[in-house]
């Protein structure tokens, strides 16, 4: 059992630096994002107002959820490979 | 200089492909003619032999091993050693050996058979007679002659994921160094060294 163990944990870890990786990434490209439509929008009122409602927007966002996908998309195939090689 | 970066890209390159090369799944249509069970004591090949933690203890220095010994369509004769990987690396997950000896030991067919049944195997790992390190088989079906094509999918879509990640990876990289070069030649990098 210390062989599944290891699997488990060193893959949790992998993943969930994976997983900060990402959405530390895609929380900048946003932001940068949101910087650019600030400036194209004609500068409407207050930079920070604007980027700060526009983040908020992005943290209840899907494409923010579909993050976890780094987490089930592993696990999913791991599960097809055992079937695979195991139950054919 | 120039001579010790070709170098240092050779030996990575050399690495990475002869990593993939050992690593990924390949196809072999052969006859197969025997089944045995031998003992190993690995010693510098031991990297070579999987002794995956199924259940039984992996600490353990001498154990039997399943074996297939087959002949491929050109009449060169393939061993292949049949073990679990279990949890560990490479990924097949593969806990099925002992069914996987009884489908090969089903499968026999010598030489002097009238209708010689082909079958494929798919494996991973090299053969190399110098060192005794076998290729594990993972799994065994039957065909119809020793010239089926087999299609290798699982190998295209792997190498194609990686290709494309490493390309992603790349150019973001490249993209992040180029802007910090941009930042450094105007405000900020005035008076830099």
């Amino acid at each position: 059992m210390v062989a599944l163990m290891r699997l488990l944990i060193f893959g949790l870890i992998a993943l969930t630096v994976l997983y900060l990786a990402i959405s530390w990434y895609s929380r900048s490209v946003r932001r940068r994002k949101m910087e650019r439509d600030w400036e194209e929008a004609g500068r409407p009122g207050d930079r920070n107002t604007y980027i700060e409602t526009g983040m908020a927007q992005y943290e209840q966002s899907l494409r923010k959820r579909l993050i976890w996908l780094v987490y089930i998309v592993p696990v999913v195939t791991v599960v097809v490979i055992i079937y695979l090689t195991n139950f054919m | 200089m120039v001579y010790v970066k070709w170098v240092f890209w050779g030996l990575f390159w050399t690495g990475v492909i002869a990593f993939l090369h050992y690593t990924l799944p390949q196809h072999d249509v052969v006859r197969i003619t025997d089944t045995y069970e031998k003992r190993v004591n690995p010693g510098d090949n031991a990297l070579f032999w999987s002794n995956a933690d199924t259940g039984e203890d992996p600490t353990a220095t001498e154990r039997d091993v399943f074996f297939i010994q087959t002949f491929r369509a050109n009449d060169k004769p393939m061993i292949y050693r049949n073990e679990d990987t279990g949890w560990g690396w490479p990924p097949y997950f593969k806990f099925d050996t002992s069914n996987l000896q009884a489908e090969a030991s089903d499968m026999m067919s010598k030489k002097s058979a009238e209708n010689a049944q082909w079958v494929v195997v798919r494996h991973y790992g090299w053969r190399n007679e110098f060192f005794s390190i076998y290729p594990n088989a993972v799994s065994i079906w039957p065909v119809a002659g020793p010239d089926v094509q087999i299609i290798p999918w699982v190998k295209i879509v792997i190498l194609l994921l990686l290709a494309a990640s490493a390309w992603a990876i790349r150019v973001r990289w490249r993209r992040f160094w180029n802007g910090r070069q941009e930042q450094g030649d105007t405000e900020w990098g005035v008076g830099r060294g």
